[in-house]
């Protein structure tokens, strides 16, 4: 159970590119991804703009006469796992089929269908079979199975909006467990209309723009993508000579059995000692915390009230940044899209930015990284997420040095 | 390495509610299916299901906080105070952070969803109601019993189909072996609705689409299709010195478990079954026993052509000639189709078997199958002592769950 695992390969499909290095570069160019939404007539809901990948051709990545049977969630998490299995240089013959894993994290999975089947219901049209057979939400982790030839364990986390960090540490722990040697890990999720039209009447859409710890915030965004990361036995990385993105050390979960939707600042403090503790890290060694940071009033407020309870005095002095603020909230998606961030802040030593920085609030006054991506040397990252349920989920990544 | 073993069992089924009422159904070879009556069903065929009639969850969880609780939720939640009460366990400031909960859901929250969309259409989305929204996510049923019974350890939810419940209590082994929990509440739910019953209605998997009265009779050369039911099991799964060191009863313990993929299953079942085989073999390798040292497998046949099948066939291939010695039987044949919670209810039904030493039957066994000629346990219950049995899932597609049960101290 002491095996090492690292991060091999990284495919991102998301508002601000299809493919790390595009997503990396408008990151760290402080881009924002936003745009007002299309795929869903908006006339009557309160805001009007998303975080929907706008560019994204499925063609480019699943045969034609299976693009139909694909629901979209699993449409973007085939053509990350399609992104990492490239950029992981991954040959047909490298392992046994048997020995990859398939592990992935939705909030919303298959909702389209539902949204689908509800238009069709409601003005008496028949429902095909097809679009009945795309229900499940493990249709996704199935359909990547099948495109990348992947036999061994097959898993859906759906912790909703933690759900990627859920999947990734799953993942982590099959391979430590023996159970697989390589694992496809990450999230998925389409833009809905039941999310956009839930959190608008939360009053919990920002109108305009993402703005995480900014004390004019007015709330996150609804948005869509998929993250996924290639998980590999450290020796069989190295035998083939991969390259290696960062070191997965563990993760760390908590529930805050407290309430569905009202984060709680204990629960997410647990969360975070919880990874250290798994880890053997300690607070003093954390160089950058990628956050859950969806721009709302309550989440901001009690994930900074979580990291100075845990951080202490360094709490204004570790770097602390939110890609929501250019990409939305991607659901089930964020935290690995968050983790495939955090794989590259250990690579190159670059931190991204939190964007829309504006006013600083005397509740959230940690250093957010506003607006301008730093340079800075990075050894230790964690990667927080926080979900619907209190379900609560803290990765720690390392610089990998052999 | 830490040894997982069962201390509590929490169950609402259509046989039966707790523990002693579902074990004594599926000995007495109670069937659990009755006219549908949570949705209309006239423009449809089939008009059965394994509904659970005599549910009320008030006297067992209180009213306070049940309101807004969808179906799934409510099931879910009497499961798992069932379960907490069975094991003697009481979740304490002292205990809390060591307790996980580990719940297979896929449809659980269709019909919250679904519900929360169409009002959103009809009414316009501003006249949603937003206090229905957090159980619209698939977490939700699980999430509330960390709620309700104050366990902070963690959380989650699986969703893989038919073999969801048994990911779920796979997930449980593995966190009490890694040392991050030493008890977790662990099984699965699905609630009947309108949604999931005209999805499998859709994909022609029910019985009786033809008019006829429906009949679930895994094996059966009459078999035509499965009776979609409902229900929430909940294990409590506990690290052995935990479990011994506060005196708890130990029914059994999970040896081994393993989930593997089968990239040739195209949503049915007409393919080979290797990724069954696959997972057989390494949940076996995983609690160190021989093929020939099981003696009894829950089979997941739920009465369709294809998986009763290619569940024999898988059994034969991994097990030879044993394969004809071992009894294999579908508690499907009374309970019906749970989907995510099957696997859980087939562990809870396992660890009564292994308890009291008596298996019980797949019903509704008339005619032979000339491919499904295993041993079946046809209609009556059997008594053997068993030590070491099998519990199977698959998906169309593709999923598929193995996991290896033990008789404690056997």
């Amino acid at each position: 159970m002491n095996k090492r695992v690292v991060i091999t390969g990284l495919g991102v499909v998301s508002s601000l590119g299809i493919g790390w290095q595009e997503f990396w570069d408008n990151l760290l160019q402080g881009k924002s991804g936003i745009s007002p939404v299309a795929s869903i007539d908006t006339t009557n809901h309160f805001t009007h703009n998303g975080g929907e990948v706008t560019h994204f051709d499925p063609r480019q990545f699943i045969a034609e006469e299976k693009i139909n049977q694909y629901n979209r969630s699993s449409q973007f998490a085939v053509a990350a796992a399609a992104l990492a299995k490239k950029d992981a240089r991954l040959s047909e013959s490298m392992l046994p089929t048997g020995r990859i894993g398939i592990c992935i994290g939705t909030t919303t999975g298959s909702i389209q269908a539902i949204e689908r089947i509800n238009d069709k219901r409601l003005s008496h049209q028949d429902i095909e079979r097809n679009l009945a057979s795309q229900l499940p939400p493990h249709t996704t982790p199935a359909a990547v199975a099948r495109e990348i030839g992947a036999s061994g364990p097959n898993c859906m986390i759906s912790t909703a909006c933690a759900a990627g960090n859920y999947a990734i540490g799953y993942g982590f722990d099959l391979i430590r467990f023996g159970r697989a040697e390589l694992v496809f890990a990450g999230g998925a999720d389409p833009f809905s209309r039941i999310s956009f039209t839930g959190f608008n009447q939360f009053s919990a859409v920002a109108p305009e723009k993402c703005q995480p710890f900014d004390k004019n915030r007015k709330g996150m965004m609804v948005a869509e993508g998929s993250g996924i990361l290639v998980l590999e036995i450290l020796e069989h990385a190295l035998q083939r000579n991969a390259q290696v993105y960062a070191e997965i050390l563990g993760y760390g979960l908590s529930c805050d059995a407290q309430h569905m939707t009202q984060p709680s600042v204990q629960g997410v403090a647990r969360c975070m000692i919880n990874a250290m503790h798994e880890t053997g890290i300690t607070a003093e060694q954390v160089d950058y915390i990628s956050a859950h940071g969806t721009g709302t009033q309550a989440n901001d407020k009690t994930e900074s009230a979580a990291i100075q309870m845990v951080f202490g005095e360094r709490y204004k002095s570790i770097p602390v940044s939110s890609i929501k603020s250019m990409l939305g909230h991607t659901m089930g998606a964020a935290s690995a899209i968050e983790a495939i961030a955090c794989a590259l802040v250990v690579k190159h030593d670059i931190i991204p930015p939190t964007i829309n920085f504006d006013t600083s609030d005397p509740e959230c006054d940690l250093d957010c990284v506003p607006n301008k991506a730093r340079k800075q040397r990075t050894t230790i990252v964690m990667n927080n997420s926080y979900a619907f349920g209190g379900n609560n989920a803290s990765l720690i990544l390392k610089k990998f040095t052999g | 390495m830490k040894k997982a073993v069962i201390t509590g069992i929490g169950i609402i089924s259509p046989i039966g509610i707790g523990k002693d009422e579902y074990w004594h159904g599926l000995l007495q070879a109670k069937t659990g299916f009755r006219p549908i009556s949570l949705f209309d069903t006239s423009a449809l065929n089939v008009h059965y299901a394994g509904e659970i009639s005599n549910f009320d969850p008030i006297p067992l969880l209180g009213k306070k906080g049940l309101r807004t609780f969808d179906r799934s939720t409510k099931l879910v939640s009497a499961a798992a105070k069932f379960s907490l009460d069975d094991a003697g366990l009481e979740i304490t400031e002292d205990n809390t952070y060591s307790t996980g909960v580990s719940i297979g859901a896929t449809f659980g929250s269709l019909r919250s969803i679904a519900e929360f969309d169409r009002q959103g259409l009809v009414e316009g989305p501003r006249y949603v109601n937003p206090s229905h929204f957090p159980n619209t996510v698939i977490n939700s049923p699980a999430s509330q019993i960390s709620i309700r019974f104050k366990i902070k350890g963690f959380n989650t939810t699986i969703s893989t189909g038919f073999c969801a419940s048994l990911d779920a209590i796979s997930y449980a082994v593995d966190f009490i072996r890694l040392g991050r929990a030493d008890v977790v509440l662990a099984g699965g739910v699905e609630e009947l609705c309108e949604e999931t019953f005209f999805g499998f209605y859709k994909l022609g998997c029910l019985s009786g689409l033809d008019g006829t009265e429906p009949l679930c009779c895994p094996f059966d050369a009459k078999r035509n299709g499965t009776i979609l039911s409902e229900g929430a099991a909940v294990l409590i799964l506990e690290e052995e010195n935990h479990a011994r060191q506060r005196g708890s009863d130990i029914y059994a313990t999970v040896a081994g478990c393993a989930n593997s993929f089968d990239t040739k299953a195209e949503m049915d079942f007409s393919h080979k079954g290797i990724g069954l085989q696959q997972a057989i073999n390494l949940a076996l390798k995983e609690a160190f026993l021989a093929p020939e040292q099981i003696e009894y497998i829950a089979s997941c046949a739920n009465s369709t052509r294809g998986l009763d099948r290619l569940e024999t066939s898988a059994i034969k291939d991994v097990f030879g000639t044993h394969a004809y010695d071992i009894p294999v039987s579908s508690i499907k044949s009374m309970i019906g189709e749970t989907f995510s919670t099957s696997g859980a209810l087939s562990l809870a039904a396992v660890t009564g078997c292994l308890q009291m030493g008596i298996i019980s039957p797949t019903v509704n066994y008339e005619e032979k199958d000339p491919e499904c000629d295993l041993d079946y346990v046809p209609n009556t219950a059997r008594k053997r002592i068993i030590q070491n049995a099998l519990i199977l899932a698959s998906d169309p597609y593709g999923h598929n769950t193995a996991m290896v049960v033990k008789r404690y101290g056997g």
